[in-house]
């Protein structure tokens, strides 16, 4: 009788312990937009944008986009309106501001509360997802319109400059 | 002449033969004159740990009633009917699950008891339906980022009728403390066998089977203190 008690007491231990939905562990829960530069004149190409800064209208500069080089950038959508308007600034030289070029970049979408799980809660993810441009220094890019934003295992949208 | 005589000898053998097995036959073993007697009949008691508990805690309320009837020496048919509130507080959701349920099945005594009393180690096993009603009270749509924070969203969305079957198996012990008083522990190792979920959310916690982990497992203790109304005693 003893013998079972102590392995009732184990067994309760051993699961009362850890339980896997005590903590969130998928990362990223609510998709970022990922977007890629591609080299407009070889469409398969990777293209830096150059001393990169990326910043949503109103808002202070976006942390780890300050002036950085790179061919792919990942940016929060706010999940409160149904637009995010983003600058991606670059520029051939580190600090000229002189020849700073502004593309001004439009997301439109209807964010929708989905439920993920007990410790992750909610997520957003963004339906009918629109994109604009003012075209400063990006040349093209592609798709124009999303169904759903609801991952970032890809890219979501290619921009060729 | 002479043969009839020789044939009533013969019958004399025979009645020699009859008295012969009389003599050898085996006495009787007398009966002990003393049977102890236990009680049957039906126990009904209550859960005393859910009330303190719902007395110190804010987030939950709970009652349950509980009863037996023995059956035969050792088993017992076994019944739990219960209400239960409870607040699952967690990191980016606060719900509400409130209900009631039903917990039956039997307990088989495995504890040889001592003259005539009547203490038990038993196990069980028990069938267990909920039904209950979860309000998502606020939550936090997780953003995981700083650059846009989201906002609380206090608009509560209830669903009920939400259904929740599973089985348990129980092991525990009730001690006879004062006449027909009885004082049981016991721990289950509940199994969830179906739940309803509420639409874009889910059933975080059952009346009468505890939080829902993703394993679909769970645990439950029961101190009850029940009084024994004897119907007859064998």
């Amino acid at each position: 009788m003893k013998r079972v008690t102590v392995l009732l007491m184990l067994c309760i231990a051993f699961f009362y312990s850890c339980e896997k939905d005590d903590f969130c562990t998928k990362n990223p829960v609510t998709p970022m937009l990922v977007l890629r530069f591609y080299d407009t004149d070889a469409r398969n190409t990777l293209k830096n944008a150059k001393y990169l800064s990326v910043w949503a209208d109103g808002k202070d500069t976006l942390s780890g986009y300050q002036s950085v080089t790179k061919d792919s950038i990942a940016i929060p959508l706010n999940s409160l309106a149904s637009e995010t308007i983003y600058h991606f600034k670059i520029n051939t030289l580190e600090g000229d501001i002189a020849n700073n070029l502004i593309e001004t970049f439009t997301i439109q979408y209807t964010p929708e509360h989905e439920f993920v799980s007990r410790s992750c809660g909610y997520r957003i993810i963004f339906n009918e997802v629109t994109f604009n441009t003012d075209n400063t220094w990006v040349q093209d890019f592609t798709p124009f319109t999303l169904t759903t934003i609801d991952n970032q295992t890809a890219a979501h949208v290619k921009i060729y400059h | 002449m002479l043969k009839y005589i020789i044939s009533f000898l013969f019958l004399l053998i025979f009645t020699h033969g009859f008295s012969q097995e009389k003599d050898t036959a085996i006495p009787a073993v007398e009966n002990d004159s003393i049977v102890y007697k236990t009680a049957y009949g039906l126990r009904l008691g209550f859960d005393i740990s859910k009330p303190i508990i719902g007395a110190v805690s804010n987030t939950y309320t709970g009652y349950e009633l509980v009863g037996d009837y023995r059956v035969s020496k050792n088993f017992y048919i076994a019944a739990e009917i219960g209400f239960e509130e409870a607040t699952s507080i967690e990191d980016y959701t606060n719900s509400t699950s409130k209900g009631t349920y039903l917990r039956t099945g039997f307990n088989y005594n495995n504890f040889e008891n001592w003259l005539d009393m009547n203490n038990e180690i038993f196990t069980g096993f028990r069938y267990g339906l909920g039904i209950f009603d979860q309000t998502l009270n606020n939550y936090t749509p997780n953003v995981n980022n700083t650059y846009f924070p989201s906002q609380s969203i206090d608009t509560s969305i209830s669903e009920s009728g939400l259904m929740a079957h599973w089985t348990e198996f129980m092991f525990g012990i009730k001690v006879e403390t004062l006449k027909n008083l009885f004082v049981s522990a016991s721990v289950s190792y509940k199994i969830l066998i179906s739940v309803n979920d509420p639409r874009n959310f889910k059933s975080l916690y059952a009346p009468g089977f505890n939080r829902i982990f993703e394993s679909r497992t769970g645990f439950g203790f029961n101190y009850t203190v029940s009084y024994l109304l004897p119907f007859s005693e064998k």
